[in-house]
């Protein structure tokens, strides 16, 4: 456990640490040392506040941990109705979401691109571009002149510039605000789909 | 052991003008010091209830203590003591989605392990040897009668840690000593302490972390012989 960690579990005993803290704190793979730590800390507190010490020999913590390992299948918390109510939505919210990131990746990859007919790739100046041909595909069954003026004109140093932003801007996104799917979406929708 | 004693030892060279610590009464300290309404309380009870259940043995290792004293108002013998004080975190992990946060979390302990106490007895015909109201919670002394059963040598064991602890205390840099002093004893916020301090509330957390990492660290042997 590093010293960030146990400067949030210090924080922690003082009801200052936030909330993405205590998750982060939680979520660490020793919790035996974390647990370790905040026991010593809780023991100097008593003593300094009770005048009580661990040498009192109150410890059920391990015991505690042990029933509720026994039992953790067939008797968890109770839940009470409106925690059932609440937990009925979960399920539906997530798949709803699911489906809208694969539609929207789906989108983004040219997943249409086998119903592209042969006219409109035909009718498409910008295929003579480096790597037209993909974005000509994307775009075939939406709004195909739009595509063209906005990539017409490029030369190879320019689109090899275009490709260098769009990745840079895709790595940037999932680097940063966890928002990555969008940014790579982009980046195979101009670069066709690989 | 309290603040004042510390100070009237000469063990600590504070700057009273400065940090404002000489204006602490031991009662203050200890109400200011309990505040009932945890934040992290809530926030681990709701890892709980989200099914993280090493939120839940924090809370077990914070509030074990107090609950074993509470427990012994009513029951004498330190094994049956240490039965019911586990019977009522048991209790506590299978009703906490029925704790609504209308009380603190120490309070709606508190009262499971009144019942539980109550319970053990009725269920054994004796009357109960003491009473508790929920309403005392915060306030009683509840190290009393974990002291009144302790075994001499875990009293002279105690008494060698407090001596050590007051050693650890007096030997921190006045800058650490400062913050973790007025957070122990007076309870302030970090916020509170760095106004107090001048100094941002970043250093102010540092500062405590490292005062608690120091002291742990003096007392490590003691601590570790005690801490099963």
């Amino acid at each position: 456990m590093d010293d960030r960690l146990r400067e949030t579990l210090s924080a922690m005993m003082d009801d200052e640490a936030d909330e993405l803290s205590v998750r982060r704190l939680l979520s660490h793979e020793d919790q035996a040392g974390i647990r370790a730590q905040w026991q010593r800390w809780q023991g100097i507190h008593d003593l300094m506040h009770r005048g009580q010490s661990p040498a009192d020999g109150v410890d059920v913590s391990m015991a505690v941990r042990a029933e509720l390992d026994g039992c953790a299948r067939s008797q968890a918390p109770d839940k009470s109705p409106v925690h059932e109510v609440s937990r009925r939505w979960q399920w539906p919210a997530v798949a709803m979401v699911a489906v809208a990131l694969v539609v929207g990746f789906g989108a983004g990859a040219g997943w249409e691109s086998g119903e592209v007919s042969p006219d409109a790739l035909a009718s498409a100046p910008v295929a003579e571009l480096p790597g037209a041909e993909a974005v000509s595909s994307v775009v075939a069954g939406e709004d195909a002149p739009v595509q063209e003026v906005a990539l017409q004109g490029l030369d190879d140093e320019q689109w090899e510039y275009m490709s260098r932003y769009l990745l840079e801007h895709a790595q940037h996104n999932s680097v940063g605000a966890g928002q990555g799917s969008m940014g790579y979406a982009r980046l195979v929708s101009a670069n066709g789909g690989y | 052991m309290n603040h004042q004693k510390l100070v009237s030892a000469g063990k600590l060279a504070m700057k009273p003008e400065r940090t404002g610590i000489s204006s602490m009464a031991p009662d203050n300290d200890q109400k200011q010091a309990e505040q009932p309404d945890s934040q992290t309380d809530l926030q681990l009870v709701r890892k709980v209830r989200n099914g993280e259940r090493a939120a839940f043995d924090l809370l077990v290792v914070k509030y074990q203590s107090r609950v074993a004293s509470i427990i012994s108002r009513y029951v004498y013998d330190s094994q049956e003591v240490m039965d019911l004080t586990q019977e009522t975190f048991i209790k506590a992990y299978r009703a906490i989605d029925r704790f609504r946060g209308d009380s603190a979390f120490y309070t709606w302990l508190y009262r499971i392990a009144v019942n539980t106490a109550k319970n053990h007895l009725e269920s054994r015909n004796r009357r109960p040897q003491g009473s508790a109201d929920s309403a005392e919670a915060e306030n009683f002394d509840d190290g009393r009668r974990l002291r009144d059963i302790a075994s001499p040598e875990s009293l002279l064991q105690r008494d060698q840690l407090q001596v050590e602890l007051s050693n650890a205390i007096a030997g921190l840099p006045e800058e650490l000593r400062s913050a973790f002093l007025l957070r122990e004893y007076d309870g302030l916020s970090y916020e509170d302490i760095a106004r107090i301090l001048e100094c941002p509330i970043g250093t102010v957390r540092s500062r405590i972390f490292r005062a608690r990492d120091a002291v742990d660290r003096h007392l490590g042997p003691l601590l570790n012989h005690s801490v099963t």
